[in-house]
């Protein structure tokens, strides 16, 4: 792809303080720890990892929805306003988002129609007496019928519900659609439909998708390129078919292999040691405590995200042969 | 109000209205409060006499049910002013005090609430701090001490009384701002781009509608034991002026010799908190089960 | 712990000082003390003198000052009307109040708590109906109303008690009866509604699933869980004993603090009002403080969360 990215994200740093409990001590916590991406027109970059590993903060800060401690957002070669202003909301109708939950993420009190037309009122696009027509054709694009206006969002399914969401987010025409987990509250046979209608509309409108997810299947199916994160940085970032079919990470690969596949028993790697938590950031590369790979060297300096020799990015220090596997280390018990 | 209560009530049921089968109880109630809204609104209709008008002849006259006559249906006190007709226009005073107050009390409560939420940060604290203040004080100490300090009109009277209860509003309209904006449709409102003001008023106000109605029920009781209360010291509403309260203090002075001028507001007082409430904890249990 | 209790004893302290502040306010708002005690036309003079002696003429910032250092000395001012100290009026008022509130917490306690838990216990059985309608109507008779009906009732028509005035311990029973059986209905309601949602948690069916008898299990499980909420309304009502017979002392003409409070609002005597108000402001935030200290007490999770701010 050619020409300047529609997004840019550079070193994008976001800090919690975050109490335990009533009394505890202010932890400080980094949810995104220097992101950097890009995302071209008509393109869909897959953002995968684990639940709190910063990958939906990230999708936050790119709509500016929230204000990054460090680091900057460019969209459409401007930088983004302060929040809660005049531009800032005007922005608003060239970025949208899809949720997680659509249910939460809709009015439980207006009809899909209203809130499908909301978008136009606050952006005042196209007349009054255009609204209902408008309102049905974005209805056809994401697969309901017109009449589903009227009704109110309970008594919708999960998958019509998700299209409701979509068709609201596409109403101003937007150029930037972030999908945060937009398909893991639907039923499986329900997720499918949704990817391919976000393929389809895109296919169709040339917006550029930032598509959030856990599921490395469906981050693969969906994207032109994958980032894996792991607490709050991206540790591999290429081609879907490269990552996936030869994880160069060890978080990649173990990710890779936890995949269910059918006739290829007892090679899952199983990861060791504590689930991630941001506010007891382990030292040098944060991987290292779970990491069966992991050298003395892991555990002093972080690895920095940097090109393989086939392109594609990494921060290991065994993946770019810095050292070799357990070098330095005391020897573990097998797994 | 009511107007609002009706889309929540929509929302909360299913899309299939099946009929509400209302428990004789909240029937009663219902009754009452349309008796006593009617007497209200026809209060110069209804009356038979003008409620300061004198009949020196007839003083100290007993109801009809203690052997009285109908020319005064509820008795006269002892200057022979028709204990009805005062009761009628007092019915209408406390019912404007009590809706005023509770209006004020809610408006203020929700706008604070809101602030709190929108802002964080320190006008949060400065608020919490008010709802601590306002919540560890009793209520009629500080009314008193206002009263105190002020001296008394009804306007004033009316605000003052707008005070008592805000800081539920306040808590309620804070908490469900905040966890309406920090994930769900608020949350995906402001990211369409609408304004603070259209995301309060057109989503989260009309979404936590229910909630405020049923603490307003709840409230509502309150505010008129505390104006028949201060009136009866004689620190609340002032002659010639005359409320339920007032009557119950002027009718104290006649317990022995004339209880009826007191009972019959008694019985008003009662019926009327009795009513609110029932309907309150009605409404509660059908709209909004996490209150208490 | 000491960080929690720092925390909820510098929160009684910001109570006291906005107390103070809202005294101060409200006095300086309320218009020129100087013309609402000297009659209009008193002689200027007069009204000048009275100025310089009680230092109205100087900045506000200074006068409040002023204010909040009288007050941390236990100046509290004197009555406008008699001019003797504020605080030693409303002091030998004190007695008489509590002879009435104590009698009548013990009574809100003893019959409204065990009340409460039995109507839960026994769920729409008649006894529960028939104790959540006397406390329905326990909310919504005020005070005055039922004082009156038991004056006109015992007093009146059986002349079997005396229905005002404080001679002799009889006068104390009326007064105590009115101001009990209404704290007592309250009480029975949030002990019961409290026990009602305790008894729903999953860890009560847990514990019978497990086969813990019943009764041990509302013992263990539900009363101590239950109690939180109740506490926090019994503290209420500590901390109002000296505040909330202002309108029962009214009815039976009993000489407390209440019927100070009335007479000197009625007055407009604000050093003693502004007295009562801050005597009532630290009764309730002491309250409070022991109220906080016994949830440290029953809320195991407080506990620990205090051990863990501090290890």
């Amino acid at each position: 792809m050619s020409g300047v990215p529609l997004l840019q994200a550079r070193e994008l740093v976001r800090r919690y303080t975050m109490r335990r409990g009533l009394m505890g001590r202010p932890v400080e916590v980094r949810a995104v720890d220097g992101v950097t991406l890009a995302l071209e027109r008509g393109r869909t970059l897959g953002l995968v990892g684990e639940s709190g590993c910063g990958k939906s903060t990230t999708g936050r800060l790119v709509l500016g929805l929230e204000v990054p401690d460090g680091g900057n957002v460019t969209f459409r070669e401007g930088p983004m306003p302060p929040r809660q202003t005049a531009e800032w909301r005007r922005l608003r109708a060239r970025m949208a988002m899809v949720y997680q939950d659509p249910l939460g993420a809709l009015d439980r009190r207006l009809p899909i129609g209203t809130q499908i037309a909301e978008p136009l009122d606050i952006h005042g696009i196209g007349s009054r007496a255009d609204r209902p027509e408008r309102v049905a054709q974005l209805l056809r694009d994401v697969g309901l019928r017109p009449d589903h206006a009227q009704r109110y969002p309970h008594e919708l399914s999960g998958g019509q519900r998700q299209r409701a969401v979509l068709a609201r987010a596409l109403a101003t025409g937007p150029e930037l659609l972030v999908c945060d987990e937009p398909i893991s509250a639907l039923d499986v046979s329900i997720q499918a439909q949704v990817m391919n209608l976000l393929a389809e509309v895109q296919e169709r409108s040339g917006i550029a998708l930032l598509f959030i997810s856990h599921d490395l299947r469906a981050v693969r199916q969906m994207s032109h390129r994958v980032a894996v994160m792991y607490l709050g940085r991206i540790v591999e970032e290429g081609d879907p078919d490269a990552v996936l079919h030869s994880p160069a990470h060890p978080y990649s690969q173990a990710l890779v292999s936890a995949i269910p596949q059918p006739g290829r028993g007892g090679r899952r790697i199983i990861l060791q040691g504590d689930p991630p938590n941001p506010a007891a950031r382990p030292s040098g590369c944060a991987f290292h405590p779970r990491c069966a790979l992991a050298a003395a060297l892991c555990s002093r300096a972080a690895p920095v995200l940097k090109p393989l020799p086939d392109g594609r990015l990494a921060a290991c220090h065994v993946a770019h042969g810095t050292v070799s596997p357990r070098d330095g280390m005391p020897q573990q018990r097998a797994a | 109000m009511s107007d609002l209560a009706l889309p929540a009530t929509i929302s909360a049921a299913p899309p299939r209205r099946r009929r509400v089968r209302l428990p004789p109880l909240v029937i009663f109630a219902i009754g009452w409060l349309s008796l006593m809204l009617l007497t209200a609104f026809a209060a110069d209709l209804v009356a038979p006499y003008p409620y300061t008008a004198l009949d020196l002849r007839n003083r100290l006259s007993p109801p009809v049910f203690m052997g009285g006559t109908w020319l005064h249906p509820l008795g006269t006190d002892e200057l022979g002013r028709d204990v009805l007709s005062r009761l009628i226009v007092s019915i209408r005073m406390s019912l404007l005090i009590a809706f005023g107050a509770t209006a004020i009390g809610a408006i203020l409560g929700v706008t604070l609430g809101f602030l709190a939420a929108h802002f964080r940060g320190a006008a949060e604290q400065a608020v919490l701090a008010l709802v601590d203040f306002q919540a560890s004080m009793p209520f009629l100490i500080l009314a008193l001490a206002v009263l105190a300090f002020f001296g008394n009109s009804l306007p004033l009277f009316i605000c003052l009384l707008g005070l008592h209860g805000w800081e539920r509003y306040a808590r309620i309209a804070r908490g469900l701002a905040v966890s309406a904006s920090s994930q769900g449709y608020a949350a995906a409102v402001v990211q369409l781009g609408a304004s603070p003001w259209r995301v309060y008023t057109r989503h989260v106000l009309p979404n936590i509608a229910s909630t405020l109605i049923v603490s307003m029920t709840l409230a509502f009781p309150e505010i008129i034991l505390l104006e028949s209360g201060l009136s009866f010291l004689g620190l609340g509403v002032q002659p010639p002026l005359t409320s339920l309260g007032n009557m119950v203090g002027y009718g104290r002075e006649y317990l022995t010799r004339a209880p009826w001028i007191l009972l019959a507001p008694s019985c008003v007082i009662v019926l009327t908190t009795l009513s609110v409430s029932l309907l309150g904890d009605w409404l509660r249990d059908r709209l909004d089960p996490t209150l208490r | 712990m000491v960080r929690f209790l720092g925390l909820r004893l510098a929160r009684a302290l910001l109570t006291l000082v906005l107390v103070v502040t809202f005294a101060f306010i409200v006095l300086r708002l309320s218009g020129d003390p100087a013309l609402l005690i000297m009659s209009a036309d008193a002689p200027p003079e007069a009204i000048a003198a009275f100025r310089q002696a009680w230092g109205l003429d100087d900045p506000v910032w200074q006068q409040y000052l002023r204010y909040f250092t009288a007050i941390f000395r236990g100046d509290l001012g004197q009555s406008m009307r008699d001019g003797r100290p504020a605080i030693e009026l409303v002091a030998e008022r004190v007695p008489a109040t509590l002879a009435l509130t104590l009698p009548a917490l013990a009574m809100k306690i003893g019959l409204g708590i065990p009340a409460g838990i039995y109507a839960a216990l026994h769920r729409n059985s008649f006894a529960d109906r028939a104790v959540m309608l006397l406390a329905v109507a326990g909310f919504t008779v005020p005070s005055f109303v039922l004082g009156l009906l038991l004056v006109l009732v015992f007093a009146v028509q059986l002349g079997w008690l005396p229905s005002g005035g404080q001679d002799s311990w009889r006068h104390a029973i009326l007064p105590v009866l009115t101001l009990g059986i209404g704290g007592a209905a309250v009480l029975a309601r949030f002990t019961r509604s409290a026990m009602l949602e305790v008894l729903g948690q999953p860890y009560m069916r847990t514990a019978l699933a497990k086969g813990v008898p019943w009764h041990v299990a509302v013992r263990r499980h539900a009363l101590p869980n239950a109690a939180i909420p109740t506490v926090t309304i019994v503290g209420f009502m500590v901390g109002s004993l000296l505040a909330g017979a202002v309108v029962v002392e009214s009815v039976f003409s009993w000489p407390g603090v209440g019927r100070l409070l009335v007479v000197a609002v009625a007055n407009r005597d604000l050093a003693v009002v502004q007295c009562i108000l801050l005597l009532v402001a630290t009764t309730m935030v002491s309250a409070n403080l022991i109220v906080d200290l016994l949830y440290g007490a029953l809320d195991p999770r407080l506990r620990a969360q205090a051990k863990g701010a501090n290890g």
